[in-house]
């Protein structure tokens, strides 16, 4: 038995989880910052690099305010939508339909407007409309015990088929046709600078993604997530409803898509039914990026929306560096590595 | 009588499973704020019994009352809210949380979905705090050791109200030291109002930290006494093992044969340097009780897990994963059927010859023939009841199941035939016809191991016996009539 | 159940004899028939000699590539990136055969490799993608849907730059355009059919009554008990993956040839759809069940679906809401079918 007296035993303990507490401090510290760094990094090589010494390149300095102004535009409302599905993932569960979701939002969106409602009508009932595809996929995943990969796929084709109906054959989306005129207002939300040149829509998407950080760091929901995801059976145990709260995470992912797509349409002046496709691919990188855990229980909102400011980053600056040809390889690239450093970051057992 | 002098009441407990009673008439009273423990071997009853107290398993007859009120929780959960928490071997912690937020989940306070910093919450803290100071209520549970975490499921079931707490082997994965912090805390605990309920082999720990103890045997409740009334281990062995007499076991005349397996020096996470070797055509066994590491040096040697030390098998160095070994020679009888012996969704034809594929098939072509031939083989020779081969795997019943995976090892034709608890949950007629295999293909010189937890199971057909204790190989015998069981007990519960 | 009282088995009733996985082969092919005959009486002209033979040969690539779909599944894994490799491999091969330094355009220049050669190599890249596949899935456990995710954009990608952006089909061979125009004389039936129907009886045979095919199964059915039951996990589903892009590298050589051209855009969504097919057929992603011949019928009902829906004439946007509800309601009726009969 150990020789030591019981204050001696305890402060060598202490020592030791300090110890322990430091060099972990450290890697936490990493974990926790290192996206900021890397953002940090991106924007400072593509403002560095004179672009306009290379070839295809005709736009200027990359930091000037237009710019930022068009990447903060493009970014928000896939940050938000990548924020929302954090939660899904850290809880283990995922949502491919999110694409189709914002693209059906979009339309439905353009076509309330083409058809006299005004602004706030339109605007609600998307946002419902957002809130029964949310309902929907929690119902096939959680109700009907579908694999979630499955189920959402399902809706991914099942959204972008309602879409595509919705818009009359030989049109393109929802816009314009013949007599019926798309109001100029549509715009506003997404165009009519408020403030320092930034529309309604990035102000709102700001403020989602403000409350998704905030929920995952103070709430119920963030910590149930976790907790589902962590370790199911500790989260049933200790009286967690896994139905429920999984099935709210649907819902919010699809209601953060619906804002995307309000935003888009907005933007365009027409409902694409075709817009959102491929997003789920931006959205799952800046996942990884983020530090997400493919089998649950970690993941940041933060950093994954951070991470998908910084895809949205590379992409735009690679737009105009490189041919439009090379997007998808490099999309793919990307996208692998972003499994590489995810593995490295919270490799799986 | 006082109620209020006993927390937990059990009276003519009752659980039947198909073909055997796995709890008996048990009747017995756990007082308030004692470290109350429960001892018996495998199969004596306690995890059932355990069980039906926290709701997981259904009774079938029997009262329990809790504080003199009627108590049957509809699962765990309940069992929980009302203030019978269990610690398991598989903890419930959320790794991927911190501290703090394990000892909360479930029971946080609220602001519209905003989590408040209570004193409840700080209440915790300091509780676990002063059971364990070099825990960090920020730390992310999953950096802690089995010891800690530990201890903070007992802190949140302490903190969380609860009356009486189940411990089922706590020991058997922590340090001396560590075991040393958790006897004090568990003292602790009964100072504060809470019963524990002691669940181990580990007699020694038994007489350091009980205050009473129930010894079960064959789902019969044997004795409940202070353990101040106890005469040392012999008697709670005695209690355990009572008068059973094993089947008679002939022991072998012929000389020593050629070494077939030769294990040196095996160690890992839990194997502690373990050396023995394996004779042809002998039946070797390996008694030892939970966590006593059976299965980890089963899985060690098939390949399954890594392990340092040199393993040689017929004279040359085994490759270090099962398929190596199936193709060597040996074949091993897995410890979960449902999980990692068999295939559950198939029928019996699929799986019955999956260990040698080879053998049913030609030139990589099976031949539904021979495969139909293979299963039907078996289901005769095992008894297996069914009218089918075509039966999915998942309707057979937990004994049939078991000579299923059995048949695809014997299907295997191997040399060296390991079985990791081969009759668990198999009913005594089923058990024989085991028993005589095992002895049959001995007889073929075919060399088995058998790792077992049932002490009459190993007495009755091994030749040579080895005894395990917490990853350690501590005494060797052979099988004979001067074995004294009460000897082995003592060894495989600690004793020197 | 017991056994009889003499203690002899009871000889199975036929419904019992056939196994679940064929039974739901059968539901399809009821439900097919189903849909035929439904197509018929309310479509003019649907029940043609032509149009039924059309059933069988229009989504022939589908089928193809749905075999290496319907095994990875049974294991639990999913290959996006089909669709990608047969853009990539018809695309390379192209560029390999095309002559080189004839021309100023560039697109119109390639290696000009033998035309052999030029197909060896295109499959082994198309191969390499499947290894590629395989090491992420099986090395560093990461879930197959995002690998092949990757993997998918990484091909189509190189597809892309190759035809920057577009496609290349001169300066080539004349022996280039022979595997994928060539017919069964007297009808207008292609080859590539009959590279489909003899791979489907390959893989049918394959999956039902060899080892080798036997090892997805167990696999699919409980991954840890096949390890300890002598499976080599690891090796098979790399062969799984590398089998899944070389089918798709066929099919794109058959593509490219047949429109003897090498193009960027080409088997857009067709992973989709080959996912659709393998689950029609009733493969559950559960695991160690599911059939490629339910894939084969699964690509039939596919086939009638969408010609009944061109025969309605129904606009092309009405494919992805139809697809979905086949699906869907093909997994619940499959489930609760499996259900009744497993009582």
């Amino acid at each position: 038995m150990n020789q030591m007296t019981p204050s001696e035993e305890n402060m060598n303990m202490e020592n030791m989880a300090l110890q322990q507490s430091q060099s972990e401090k450290i890697r936490a510290i990493i974990k926790r910052y290192y996206i900021y760094f890397v953002l940090a990094l991106v924007v400072a090589v593509f403002s560095v690099v004179r672009l306009d010494e290379v070839e295809w390149f005709a736009r200027g300095h990359f930091l000037n305010p237009n710019n930022i102004i068009n990447l903060l535009r493009i970014a928000v409302p896939i940050m938000t939508v990548a924020g929302a599905f954090t939660f899904l993932m850290i809880a283990e569960y995922i949502d491919l339909s999110i694409g189709s979701a914002l693209s059906l939002a979009g339309v439905v969106f353009a076509w309330m407007i083409l058809n006299g409602f005004s602004f706030l009508p339109a605007f609600l009932v998307t946002m419902f409309v957002g809130l029964i595809m949310g309902t929907i996929n929690g119902f096939l995943v959680i109700r009907l015990n579908i694999t979630p990969v499955i189920a959402t796929l399902i809706t991914l084709s099942l959204y972008k088929g309602i879409a595509l109906l919705i818009v009359p054959a030989g049109f393109s989306g929802i816009k314009s046709i013949g007599e019926q005129k798309m109001p100029a207002w549509i715009n506003n939300y997404a165009r009519e600078d408020v403030i320092f040149g930034l529309p309604m829509a990035f102000f709102l998407a700001i403020v989602v993604i403000v409350v998704l950080v905030v929920a995952q760091r103070k709430t119920l929901l963030g910590k149930y997530s976790a907790a589902i995801g962590g370790n199911a059976t500790a989260a049933e145990l200790s009286g967690i409803n896994r139905i429920k709260v999984v099935w709210i995470l649907y819902i919010i992912v699809a209601v953060s898509a619906a804002l995307a797509g309000i935003a888009r349409a907005s933007f365009m002046s027409m409902g694409d039914p075709l817009t959102g496709d491929g997003m789920e691919l931006w959205v799952i990188i800046a996942v990884m990026l983020g530090g997400t855990r493919f089998s649950g229980g970690e993941g940041n909102v933060e950093k994954t929306v951070i991470a998908a400011l910084i895809i949205i980053v590379i992409t735009v600056g690679m737009l105009t560096v490189i041919p439009a040809y090379w997007q998808t390889f490099a999309l793919g690239a990307v996208l692998l590595i972003a499994v590489v450093i995810n593995h490295q970051l919270v490799g799986d057992t | 009588m006082a109620s209020t002098e006993n927390v937990l009441e059990i009276r003519d407990l009752v659980k039947d499973f198909p073909g055997v009673r796995a709890v008996d008439n048990v009747s017995f009273d756990i007082k308030r704020n004692t470290v109350h423990c429960l001892v018996g071997e495998n199969g004596a009853g306690k995890t059932t019994l355990i069980k039906i107290l926290t709701g997981a398993c259904e009774r079938t007859s029997g009262k329990t009352l809790l504080n003199g009120e009627e108590f049957e929780p509809h699962g765990p959960r309940d069992a929980r809210q009302r203030g019978v928490s269990t610690l398991y071997q598989e903890l419930n912690v959320v790794d991927t949380l911190t501290v703090e937020d394990n000892l909360t989940l479930g029971l946080e306070d609220t602001t519209v979905g905003f989590i408040r910093k209570t004193d409840k919450i700080n209440d915790m803290i300091s509780v676990m705090n002063d059971i364990e100071p070099s825990i960090h209520p920020k730390q992310k549970v999953s950096t802690l050791s089995v010891a800690q975490k530990q201890i903070v499921e007992i802190a949140k079931a302490a903190a969380s109200g609860s009356e009486v707490i189940i411990m089922d082997e706590p020991t058997a994965a922590i340090t001396e030291g560590e075991i040393e912090r958790l006897f004090s805390i568990i003292q602790n605990l009964r100072e504060q109002n809470v019963t524990v309920i002691y669940i181990s082999h580990r007699l020694d720990e038994i007489f350091e930290i009980g205050d009473y103890v129930t010894v079960l045997r064959d789902g019969r409740h044997i004795d409940t006494k202070p353990l101040s009334e106890v005469n040392g281990r012999s008697e709670l062995i005695k209690m355990m093992i009572g008068r059973t007499i094993f089947e008679e076991y002939t022991p072998k005349d012929e000389a020593e044969q050629e070494v077939i397996l030769e294990v040196n020096n095996l160690t890992n996470k839990k194997l502690r340097d373990i050396s023995f070797n394996v004779h042809k055509g002998e039946i070797v066994g390996f008694y030892g009780l939970v966590g006593a590491g059976k299965t980890e040096l089963a899985r060690a040697i098939y390949g399954a897990d890594q392990a340092e030390g040199e393993i040689l098998f017929k004279g040359k160095k085994l490759g270090a994963s099962p398929d190596k070994a199936i193709a060597a020679g040996i074949a091993l009888v897995p410890e979960e059927r449902r999980t990692q012996g068999l295939f559950t969704i198939l029928n019996i034809r699929n799986n019955v010859p999956v260990m040698n594929m080879g053998k049913i098939a030609k030139n990589g072509f099976i031949s539904s023939s021979e495969e139909k031939k293979a299963a039907n083989e078996y289901v005769e020779k095992l008894s297996i009841a069914t009218d089918s081969i075509e039966k999915q795997i998942s309707k057979l019943s937990g004994g049939n199941q078991q000579k299923i995976v059995l048949s695809k090892c014997l299907f295997a034709d191997a040399d060296l035939l390991m079985l990791d608890e081969p009759t668990r949950g198999v009913d005594v007629g089923a058990k024989s016809e085991i028993y005589s295999i095992i002895r049959q293909l001995a007889e073929e010189g075919r060399s088995i191991t058998i790792f077992s937890s049932e002490l009459p199971e190993i007495m009755n057909i091994c030749d040579t016996i080895h005894l395990l204790f917490d990853g350690h190989l501590k005494a060797s015998l052979k099988n004979g009539e001067d074995v004294d069981s009460e000897e082995i007990l003592h060894i495989v519960t600690g004793g020197e | 159940m017991a056994t009889t009282e003499q203690g002899q088995t009871q000889k199975p009733s036929i419904s019992s004899r056939i196994g679940d996985e064929m039974y739901i082969v059968l539901l399809m092919i009821g439900v097919l028939v189903f849909l035929v005959v439904a197509a018929a009486l309310f479509i003019d002209g649907f029940f043609q000699g032509q149009t039924l033979v059309n059933l069988v040969t229009n989504n022939w690539y589908i089928v193809i590539i749905g075999i290496g779909v319907t095994f990875l599944l049974i294991t639990g894994n999913f290959d996006l990136s089909t669709g990608g490799v047969i853009a990539m491999t018809g695309v390379l091969a192209v560029y390999f055969s095309q002559a080189a330094n004839v021309s100023q355009n560039e697109l119109a220049n390639g290696l000009g490799l033998p035309y052999g050669v030029a197909v060896i190599l295109a499959l082994l890249c198309a191969m390499g993608i499947g290894a590629l596949n395989a090491f992420f899935v099986v090395r560093l456990k990461v879930p197959s849907i995002i690998v092949t995710l990757g993997t998918m954009m990484v091909a189509r990608g190189i597809a892309q730059v190759v035809t920057q952006g577009a496609q290349r089909n001169t300066s080539l061979p004349d022996v280039f355009g022979i595997i994928g125009n060539a017919q069964i004389p007297n009808t207008t039936i292609k080859y590539s059919v009959v590279v489909m129907i003899v791979l489907i009886i390959i893989a049918f045979i394959f999956e039902r009554k060899t080892v080798q095919g036997r090892r997805t199964y167990f696999i699919g059915a409980n991954s840890a008990a096949s390890r300890l039951s002598g499976v080599n996990v690891t090796r098979h589903l790399t062969f799984l993956f590398i089998l899944s892009s070389l089918l798709a590298g066929i099919t794109g050589l058959l593509l490219a040839s047949e429109f003897k051209a090498g193009v960027s855009s080409r088997a857009m969504g067709y992973e989709f759809d080959a996912l659709v097919v393998s689950l029609l057929g009733g493969v559950s992603i559960a695991g160690g069940f599911g059939s490629v011949l339910g894939m084969f019928v699964g690509a039939l009902i596919l086939s009638t679906v969408q010609s009944a829906a061109t025969g309605l004439l129904l606009s092309p946007d009405w494919q992805f809401t139809l697809k979905a509800v086949a699906v869907f309601f093909a997994i619940l009726a499959q489930s609760y079918v499996l259900k009744r009969r497993q009582g």
